[in-house]
């Protein structure tokens, strides 16, 4: 184990946000990295925004140097420097990167409606779908597609994996990876404490409104996440029985099934959640990586990224937690950069500059700079580049002393050729159900993980709606015996004040 | 002479335009949103809406249950502090008002979490009690604000008013009840409207402690995190409206009251 964290970092952010207090107040944050100018050339100005805290920052100290065989990684300055440096090197123009980020996709999507104008953007795929849908979205020049050139480092090095999702998903006849460049991805899945829970337990979405938890598990604060794990608990006989897992055409009913919003589905999700409301310890979005920690709860719905960072924070103080992913389901999410038609419009320079930003951060020594601040696991597998292999086995490839080790087999990701043998990590026997598990799932778990399509208007508003029932309480629950107080109440002093007035109509 | 009224006009004029930049403009927003549907058009579904759903309506109530309880409990704590502060001999009574204001110096989300750790520790698992934490919350962020006021209308309050009840035979049961409790009426009602309106809407006090009913706050939140920004405008309207009618109904006895004290 040579991963450490980059615990300053993180716990600043973490406590700024908590600062900042509500989800809502935290829009935005923005950092203008300007330069001085240069009159004599041309200067492009390229407006990016991203998730907080989901981009290599720099400073390092000497001692996070990423020592793999095929050199030294360390980040000295900003991503965002870098690329403005390189740039210029590269292709003699000056690009000036306004950098800004946001919340949550939905706090982006308003700021787009109210007239922010970004570039390049990084929402997650329902976004990116709901954009396209929209014809928002400026399609990927074909030069960013030709492997041939040295710098397109996206291309080249794009997990075959991800890339054939990226193929193989379409909206309205034109598929994803047309607009969308991938940037992280990972898997929904459950951290748990296995002193406390057993695997078989958290190996299911019913670990929620399991009674034996109760109060003691944590679910997400957002509607499609909670709907999600919900679909995945109420239908867990269908999606487990060996007749469904077997049948030809299992991926696409997989897929079916999991965004089922059927007016039956969605009232049978909506009793679901409100039972899980009364279980559960709370909805949550950030609260639950703390609560894991201090023991608070002993399971906590959680994304593959920030799994990773609550099992490494517990083993700092001794607590060893595991990972495990759903037998009925998991989401297979991503985060991708698309750029949008009211930045980038017809200007080719602009459109040029932010393609050469993905391709900057796609490179295998900074995606790998990426993955070490932020966590998450980026789409990049290097292509003829073996460091993004060579990062993950110095991460968790196993010590020579080391007992029990397990081959975790990663083909999938790494290669197209799925019975190729070089792309196995020798782990400690733990990491295959540890922080190895949850950044780089195995094949299996990745055979049943479903993306999450965009819902439609109709749609939408009828799972909202089903989420608005859940969180409120209904005005029918409202006992007896508190309406007759309130009448009492009124009654009682609806007459003082009559009594009040009368006093004093005399008195005058 | 002209030159120095003209300028001091002129003075008024940033006012002037902050109030209409940060008041008046976006409460017209606000209005637009909320009379008009998805295609600009106007429609009053959004307000018959609110009226009509059993959750919106619902989430009223709990937001007035939750605020009428932390105001309650406020008051009860606060009123018998203010008294006894105002009446005491002591010498280190700044001191003593001052350690009930101090939270209010720190930061809000540091000190329930804070909070939230020490009703962990007495409550075994915290997610058991989730409207008595709110109201524990809420209570402990804002019993500053009732002590205050109630406290300083006390202490003006004048002895002699008092000492002649006395004389004339009331006890000291009697003298509060009909000397000091009426005259310390404007002092509750500022109390109560700096407690009630905020424990209404202020949902990051439940979200920190885990209480996942929606309150009016969090309740336009989801409306807008929904891109339902006609209902969430409508809501945070409709709110304004009971606010209005609350100030409304305190102010004009707050005035009656003062009226009566010197009618005393």
């Amino acid at each position: 184990m040579k991963k450490k964290i980059r615990t300053g970092m993180t716990l600043a952010a973490t406590v700024a946000l908590a600062v900042s207090g509500y989800p809502y107040a935290s829009l935005t944050g923005s950092y203008a990295f300007a330069e001085e100018k240069d009159t004599s050339a041309k200067e492009v100005t390229l407006r990016v925004c991203n998730w907080e805290e989901y981009i290599d920052l720099g400073d390092w100290d000497e001692d996070e140097t990423i020592d793999l065989e095929s050199g030294d990684i360390i980040g000295e300055n900003s991503m965002v420097k870098d690329f403005e440096e390189w740039y210029y090197e590269t292709y003699g123009v000056k690009v000036n990167v306004e950098y800004s980020t946001f919340g949550t996709n939905e706090d982006l999507y308003n700021m787009l409606t109210l007239g922010d104008v970004y570039d390049l953007v990084c929402p997650s795929e329902y976004m990116i779908m709901k954009l396209m849908a929209e014809d928002r979205l400026v399609p990927l020049s074909d030069h960013f597609f030709d492997e041939t050139d040295e710098n397109n480092y996206y291309s080249k090095g794009v997990s075959p994996y991800i890339r054939n999702i990226f193929e193989n998903n379409e909206i309205n006849g034109e598929t994803w990876g047309k607009y969308a460049a991938g940037y992280m991805w990972g898997l929904t899945g459950i951290v748990y404490n296995p002193e406390e829970v057993s695997e078989e337990d958290a190996r299911s979405w019913k670990i929620l409104d399991n009674p034996d938890y109760k109060r003691q598990v944590t679910i997400k604060d957002n509607v499609r996440d909670s709907y999600f794990a919900a679909v995945g608990a109420l239908k867990s006989d269908l999606l487990t029985s060996d007749s469904f897992r077997n049948d030809p055409d299992y991926r696409q009913k997989l897929v079916d099934e999991m965004n089922d919003t059927s007016p039956e589905t969605i009232q049978a999700v909506q009793d679901y959640l409100q039972d899980v409301k009364n279980n559960a310890y709370s909805f949550e979005t950030d609260s639950g990586k703390a609560d894991m920690i201090t023991g608070k709860v002993l399971a906590n719905y959680q994304w593959s990224g920030d799994a990773v960072y609550t099992m490494d924070q517990a083993e700092e103080d001794g607590v060893f937690l595991d990972y495990a992913v759903p037998e009925e389901s998991t989401n297979i999410y991503f985060d991708g950069w698309v750029m949008l038609k009211s930045g980038i419009g017809e200007d080719k320079d602009k459109q040029q500059a932010a393609e050469a930003f993905i391709n900057f951060n796609s490179r295998p020594d900074n995606a790998i700079r990426n993955m070490y601040y932020i966590g998450y696991t980026s789409v990049i597998s290097g292509g003829d580049d073996p460091r993004v292999f060579e990062y993950a086995d110095w991460n968790y490839g196993a010590e020579d002393e080391e007992e029990e080790t397990v081959d975790y087999d990663l083909a999938y990701f790494f290669t197209e050729d799925t019975d190729s043998e070089d792309y196995v990590i020798t782990a400690p026997a733990e990491q295959a159900r540890r922080q190895l598990y949850a950044q780089y799932p195995d094949a299996d778990a990745m055979e049943r993980s479903s993306i999450m399509i965009y819902f439609d208007d109709a749609q939408n508003q009828a799972i909202n709606q089903m989420w608005v029932s859940v969180r409120c309480f209904n005005i029918h629950d409202v006992p007896a015996w508190i309406w007759t107080i309130t009448a009492i109440l009124v009654i009682v002093i609806l007459v003082c004040l009559i009594r009040n007035m009368k006093k004093k109509h005399t008195q005058n | 002479m002209r030159k120095f009224s003209f300028s001091r006009k002129s003075l008024g004029v940033p006012y002037a335009l902050f109030l209409f930049v940060f008041v008046i403009a976006p409460l017209l927003v606000l209005f637009y949103y909320a009379f008009t549907d998805g295609q600009g058009q106007f429609t009053i579904a959004n307000l018959t809406g609110f009226f009509t759903n059993p959750n919106t309506l619902g989430t009223l109530c709990y937001s007035f249950a939750l605020a009428i309880v932390t105001t309650a409990v406020c008051l009860l704590l606060a009123y018998p502090i203010a008294y006894i502060l105002a009446f005491s001999n002591i010498k280190s009574k700044s001191v003593i008002l001052m350690l009930f204001v101090m939270p209010m110096w720190i930061n809000f989300s540091l000190r329930i979490t804070a909070l939230k750790e020490v009703l962990t520790v007495l409550e075994g698992n915290l997610a058991m009690h989730p409207f008595l934490n709110a109201v524990i919350g809420m209570t402990y962020d804002f019993l500053p604000f009732m002590i205050l006021p109630i406290y300083t209308t006390i202490s003006r309050l004048d002895k002699a008013l008092r000492e002649a009840a006395m004389d004339l035979g009331a006890n000291e049961f009697e003298t509060f009840l009909k000397i000091t409790l009426p005259l310390s009426v404007p002092g509750i009602i500022s109390g109560v409207s700096m407690v009630f309106l905020p424990a209404m809407t202020n949902y990051v006090v439940l979200d920190m402690l885990y209480n996942s009913t929606y309150i009016m706050g969090s309740l336009i939140g989801s409306y807008f995190a929904a891109y339902n920004w006609h209902g969430g405008s409508m809501i945070a309207l409709i709110l304004l409206g009971i606010i209005c009618l609350f100030t409304l109904l305190t102010g004009g006895s707050e005035e009656e009251n003062t009226r009566g004290g010197a009618l005393l």
